[in-house]
C-alpha cells in the first residue's frame, strides 16, 4: 500500500508539473509549433520574439514535462514533441496482450484438464 | 496473435476444447474465473474477481505478485449476447495509477466441436492519433485549462 501511495505521489507530481508547464501561452505557442515537426531553439525563438536565453528556459520547463525532448544536431539544438504519450501507449498495449494471454492460456488448460477428468 | 491496422487493435484468438456455451459460463462466471485464471501461476499471489453480469453490470478482476504491486481491470457490459458475444469498456491500471479505457469484443464461434474465443480490443493511440492530438486537439485542452486557472485565479 506504501508503495502505491509513492507511486501514485510520483504521478501526481507528474501532473503538476505538466500542468504548470501548460499554464504559460508562450510554452503552449511552442508547443502548437512542435505539433508540425520538430524545430531548433532558433526557429523557436524567432516567430515568439524572444532571446536564445529566454526560450531555452521554456524549453527547460517543457523538457522537465516530459512535453518534449531535445537533441543536439550539428550546432544547434533540436526540439520535439515528447514521446512520452506513445511509450504510455504502448505500455497498455502490453498490459492488455500480457491480460488476454493469461485470460486464454487460463481458459484453454482449464478445459483441457476438465476433458481429461470427464472422460 | 498481434496485428496493427490503423486505428490500433489489439487481436488474440484461441480454440478451445469446449462448447461455445461452456466457454461463455467459464469466462463470466466469478468462480470459475478465479480458477482459471490463476490455474498457471506458480505463486498463488493475490486475484480477486467480482462479476455482475447484466448491461451495465461491470466485472473486476484484481491481481499481482502481492498486495503492494496490484493490477486491475474493470469491464462494463454493453452487450451480452449469451453464447455469442460481449461487448465492454475495459478499464485498466497498473500499480503506479495509471489508467486507460479500450473498447472490448469477445465473440465465441463454434467451429470444429470447439469454440473458437476471438478478442478484439480497440482504442489504443496510435502515432497518428497522437500526433493529432498534439498539433490539434491540445489548442482546445489549452483553452479549457486557461478558462480553468482563470477561474482559479479570479
Amino acid at each position: 500500500m506504501l508503495n502505491h501511495m509513492v507511486h501514485q505521489r510520483i504521478a501526481d507530481d507528474r501532473l503538476d508539473r505538466l500542468f504548470a508547464a501548460l499554464s504559460d501561452p508562450t510554452r503552449r505557442g511552442i508547443l502548437t509549433r512542435l505539433g508540425s515537426g520538430p524545430a531548433t531553439i532558433g526557429e523557436l525563438a524567432e516567430p515568439a520574439g524572444m532571446s536564445l536565453t529566454g526560450l531555452k528556459k521554456h524549453v527547460q520547463v517543457l523538457e522537465d514535462a516530459q512535453l518534449v525532448s531535445t537533441q543536439k544536431v550539428g550546432r544547434s539544438r533540436e526540439v520535439r514533441l515528447g514521446t512520452e504519450r506513445l511509450d504510455d501507449a504502448m505500455q497498455w498495449i502490453t498490459f492488455y496482450q500480457r491480460l488476454w494471454e493469461r485470460r486464454l492460456d487460463g481458459l484453454e488448460v482449464y478445459f483441457t484438464l476438465k476433458k481429461g477428468t470427464d472422460k | 496473435m498481434t496485428e496493427t491496422t490503423e486505428t490500433f487493435e489489439l487481436r488474440m484468438s484461441r480454440l478451445l476444447p469446449a462448447t461455445p456455451e461452456e466457454v461463455f459460463d467459464a469466462y463470466t462466471d466469478a468462480e470459475k474465473q478465479k480458477v482459471w485464471f490463476s490455474i498457471l501461476d506458480e505463486d498463488p499471489g493475490v486475484v480477486e474477481i467480482e462479476v455482475d453480469l447484466r448491461v451495465g453490470g461491470t466485472q473486476t478482476a484484481v491481481w499481482g505478485p502481492n498486495r503492494d504491486e496490484l493490477f486491475r481491470e474493470t469491464q462494463v457490459f454493453h452487450v451480452i449476447d449469451r453464447p455469442h458475444r460481449l461487448v465492454t469498456t475495459s478499464t485498466g491500471s497498473d500499480p503506479s495509477g495509471m489508467t486507460m479505457t479500450t473498447e472490448v469484443e469477445v465473440t465465441f464461434e463454434e467451429q470444429g466441436g470447439g469454440t473458437l474465443m476471438s478478442v478484439v480490443q480497440s482504442g489504443f493511440p496510435d502515432a497518428e492519433t497522437r500526433d493529432f492530438f498534439q498539433s490539434m486537439a491540445w489548442v482546445g485542452a489549452f483553452d479549457r485549462i486557461e478558462a480553468y486557472l482563470s477561474r482559479e485565479a479570479a
